[in-house]
């Protein structure tokens, strides 16, 4: 947070010499921070049936993580895998943690012993790649490539390394990609109904039985509705949570920029900034830590949450 | 009075504050007290406790974004 904010100073800096003159749009700026970058995709592929395939930052961090989560495990369980004696060691020891701790407390007190094992390894991976998109959008890795860039490197305006620059870094703070995370839940909740009861039976399951017709008539709509709601609420639950903590971040961090415009003067924005902002967007910071780890588990356990309901029916 | 959408926003806003902390609020007042009177349930209350407490943070996230959106979509 520190570099960005060093980064903002240096941009801001950049603007006032050009003699841009251009009046600090705090609610433009920050936007421009956390969202896509649909502006400047990175690679720029056509238009296919109306949707735009272009690669952008979210679709780019998207990948940068996907690719990340499946070397360093893969890497760390092969090696696990060729040793003489099977005793876990270093890195193995904490994936083997996350494991046991996702099947134990997440998995097993929700959908139950006879299907713990089939359900474990989507909501592992839930877990891990959810908490390591979430971590990512709090290194400022970027920020640190823009002030190298700004200060060594000094590439064209058209280079990729500029093109990687725009835009935020969270993967999970775009709805599309969690509303896709949501859409596997959806679809593993029927499987799992499916699995236990049979493909009718688990549509059957959806309303209690034995009631009068009449209420059945309130009820099946609703349920169907409720069927729909649970992973959009999914959805926007990780996405708005991931948005939230960076604009807090950006807000804070914008004093700086408020004041020195207020005032007319760069003393009273540095001022505000050692006060307020730096202090203030630490501690946002320690807590988004949190917030990222919580939303993680809470993607995870409404899901196990979800495909237990499906397979043990309380009606 | 053009711009008095980001009014109903900024009220909306505070009221979805005020009744997730309400909730929130009772939800850890209401683990203590149960944790304080049979501490060796703290587990089984803790993960009673969990869940609703998702679903009520799911609500008032979702009150947000609408916010959001009455700002935004204006």
């Amino acid at each position: 947070m520190f570099v960005q904010e060093v980064q903002e100073h240096a941009e801001h800096a950049v603007d006032a010499a050009s003699g841009a003159a251009e009046k600090f749009n705090a609610g433009k700026t920050i936007i421009e921070h956390v969202s896509n970058n649909q502006a400047h995709p990175i690679f720029h592929l056509p238009k296919i049936a109306g949707i735009d395939f272009s690669v952008t930052k979210h679709v780019f961090m998207l990948w940068l993580v996907a690719a990340f989560v499946f070397v360093v495990v893969t890497w760390a369980v092969r090696r696990y895998l060729k040793q003489d004696r099977l005793v876990p060691s270093g890195f193995m020891n904490a994936l083997e943690g996350v494991v046991e701790f996702v099947r134990d407390g997440i998995v097993l007190p929700n959908v139950g012993k006879k299907w713990v094992n089939t359900w474990t390894p989507l909501i592992v991976t839930f877990f891990i790649f959810i908490f390591c998109a979430n971590m990512i959008g709090l290194i400022p890795v970027f920020d640190l490539l823009g002030l190298l860039d700004h200060y060594v490197f000094h590439t064209s305006e058209h280079s990729f390394l500029k093109s990687i620059l725009h835009g935020g870094t969270t993967a999970t703070a775009n709805y599309n990609v969690t509303a896709a995370l949501a859409t596997i839940t959806f679809g593993a909740i029927i499987v799992a109904g499916t699995k236990a009861h049979g493909f009718v039976k688990h549509w059957m399951n959806l309303v209690p039985h034995g009631l009068a017709w009449p209420i059945y008539i309130l009820l099946i709509p609703i349920e169907v509705m409720g069927m729909f709601v649970r992973p959009f609420a999914l959805t926007m639950r990780l996405a708005a949570n991931m948005t939230g903590g960076h604009i807090a971040i950006l807000a804070i961090l914008s004093f700086v920029f408020l004041f020195t415009e207020m005032f007319g003067h760069a003393l009273a924005g540095i001022g505000v900034g050692v006060a307020v902002s730096v202090p203030l967007s630490v501690g946002i910071s320690a807590l988004e830590i949190i917030v990222v780890l919580v939303q993680a588990y809470v993607f995870t356990l409404l899901t196990a949450v979800f495909i237990g309901m499906a397979i043990h029916v309380h009606h | 009075m053009n711009n008095l959408h980001y009014l109903g926003a900024a009220i909306g806003l505070g009221m979805i504050v005020i009744g997730a902390a309400l909730g929130i609020g009772r939800f850890a007042a209401a683990a203590a007290e149960s944790i304080a009177r049979q501490p060796a349930a703290a587990d089984k209350i803790t993960g009673a406790v969990n869940l609703p407490l998702f679903l009520l943070e799911g609500v008032a996230i979702l009150a947000e974004v609408f916010v959001l959106l009455i700002v935004l979509l204006k």
